[in-house]
């Protein structure tokens, strides 16, 4: 790796080209030393059960809240009927899927990079390079493949936690129809809808793995190090992954 | 401890939270009271938390008026779009993205530094030097987080409300003048307020469970990143889960 630069401009421009060379490398390296398909499985266990009891306490939670907040929205248009609707659409487009990546992040995410933080401040990682086995197959693959194989599914498990518990604010303490919730809700959602969400948790999915990895990588030493990667890996995949949310919403809903 | 069931475990754990929040909240109303460092903190959190938090709300604010106005468009009520849009930002959106962002940012820095003084001794020797270590590191964290987060909210919720303009009107096409006639239609003053008092117990929320973490840090440099990790989770899932029953009594009687 190359000296940082003083100047901010080049330093910005080098990070990025840091962080596109390691993503570079990573497929080239999975390609040519290939994966143990184990410990895909063991990673994508891991990543799948650390992150399920968060994401459906929290998704329950948001579509509760998303309830009172359309409830509220709407009583003065006289459309308490459409609650059901934009539970939905609220719901299974937008929040769902970037609720359930900021909480990958936060769970599996961190975990990812304190790991690999620790792995370098503690020499493994030369280690595994000394024994001639190339760490971004052995160390980042699984972990990514793990990641791709799970998000799809908590995301569809986010969704039906957000439009449940909607169900259950809106008939047992905001005293409406449930019925009438239900087929609102199933008008607002398409079968393209889940389609979308998929493309989303993948790409959400590459984006946490990829900058957790990175960061923890690319940690200083000392235990500050390790708290700083940590740190660094779950805010910035959290504004990546919302940021470029509104792109891909944009091409796929919006009228550009 | 000789009962070292699951269950006893977490009512231990509690049980140790609620003891160290009882001492944070002794020492904050106690003299001395640092305001030096506290507002060093301040003044920390808020330069590290105000990049992330418009990064993340402007877009959000973007997504919001580009799905809004699918939902508006099957009924013709575009010009419903921005009051609802305001009222969702203010009420909802903003607070729990701002506080999301200060948990990623401020409070897990937050346990990162205690937990580094801790495995390095340095908060050992500040207590052997008998300064009170947890009015000089936690309380200052504490207190400058409890108003960081309001502060942050009300950035957001403009960084929100600009982006959902911005998308309404040069990306969507919808009239500018119509879309500020109808901003403030249905917002009250409460929703501010309300905004701000969530915020701010989120934040007290967000700084008691990072210096917790960090405080009881073991374990070397793995033990920092865990304290990290849990910082994120658990103080995320505690406020979403105190937001539903704030909104409930703010908002929630039918």
């Amino acid at each position: 790796m190359m000296a940082k630069s003083d100047n901010t401009v080049t330093r910005s421009v080098q990070t990025f080209g840091d962080y596109a060379y390691f993503i570079a490398d990573l497929f080239t390296a999975t390609l040519r030393h290939g994966v143990s398909w184990r410990s895909v499985i063991e990673e994508a266990h891991k990543i799948g059960i650390r992150s399920l009891p968060i994401l459906l306490i929290i998704n329950l939670f948001v579509g509760s809240n998303l309830t009172i907040l359309g409830f509220h929205a709407f009583t003065p248009l006289g459309g308490q009927r459409l609650v059901g609707l934009f539970v939905a659409l609220a719901g299974v487009r937008e929040l769902a899927p970037i609720i359930a990546a900021s909480m990958v992040a936060a769970k599996a995410g961190t975990q990812m990079a304190s790991q690999i933080a620790v792995m370098r401040i503690q020499e493994q990682i030369d280690a595994l390079e000394v024994m001639a086995v190339n760490p971004h197959a052995h160390l980042i693959a699984p972990r990514m493949l793990g990641i791709l194989l799970v998000m799809p599914a908590l995301t569809l498990i986010a969704i039906f936690a957000t439009v449940f518990s909607g169900y259950v604010v809106s008939v047992y303490q905001l005293g409406l129809n449930g019925t009438v919730y239900l087929e609102f809700a199933a008008d607002g959602i398409t079968a393209m809808d889940f389609v979308y969400c998929v493309v989303k948790a993948w790409v959400f999915g590459i984006i946490i793995c990829t900058l957790s990895c990175w960061f923890g990588f690319n940690c200083k030493s000392g235990p500050e190090g390790v708290g700083l990667a940590t740190n660094r890996a779950v805010v910035s995949s959290a504004v990546v992954c919302v940021v470029v949310n509104y792109f891909i919403s944009e091409v796929l809903y919006g009228s550009l | 401890m000789q009962l070292a069931t699951p269950v006893l475990d977490i009512f231990s754990v509690f049980g140790r939270f609620a003891m160290f929040t009882g001492q944070v909240i002794i020492r904050i109303f106690s003299r001395p009271i640092f305001t030096q460092a506290t507002l060093n903190h301040l003044a920390i959190t808020c330069q590290r938390c105000v990049g992330p938090v418009i990064a993340v709300n402007l877009p959000f604010g973007s997504v919001l008026s580009l799905q809004g106005l699918q939902i508006f468009e099957m009924f013709g009520a575009q010009r419903l779009l921005s009051s609802l849009v305001s009222v969702a930002i203010l009420r909802e959106i903003a607070p729990v993205m701002a506080s999301v962002i200060v948990a990623a940012q401020g409070g897990s820095s937050c346990a990162a530094e205690l937990g580094a003084m801790r495995i390095k001794e340095e908060l050992d020797a500040t207590e052997i030097m008998a300064v009170d270590s947890l009015r000089l590191h936690v309380v200052p964290r504490v207190v400058a987080l409890t108003i960081a987060c309001p502060l942050l909210y009300i950035v957001g919720a403009l960084a929100a409300l600009i982006g959902s303009y911005l998308t309404a009107i040069f990306v969507e096409g919808e009239a500018s003048g119509v879309f500020l006639y109808n901003l403030w239609t249905l917002t009250e003053h409460r929703d501010l307020w309300a905004g701000i008092l969530k915020t701010s117990v989120f934040g007290g929320v967000i700084g008691l469970i990072a210096s917790y973490q960090g405080f009881r840090a073991t374990g070397g440099a793995a033990g920092v990143g865990r304290a990290v990790n849990e910082t994120v989770v658990y103080s995320v899932l505690v406020f979403i889960t105190l937001n539903y029953f704030l909104t409930s009594a703010l908002y929630g009687a039918p």
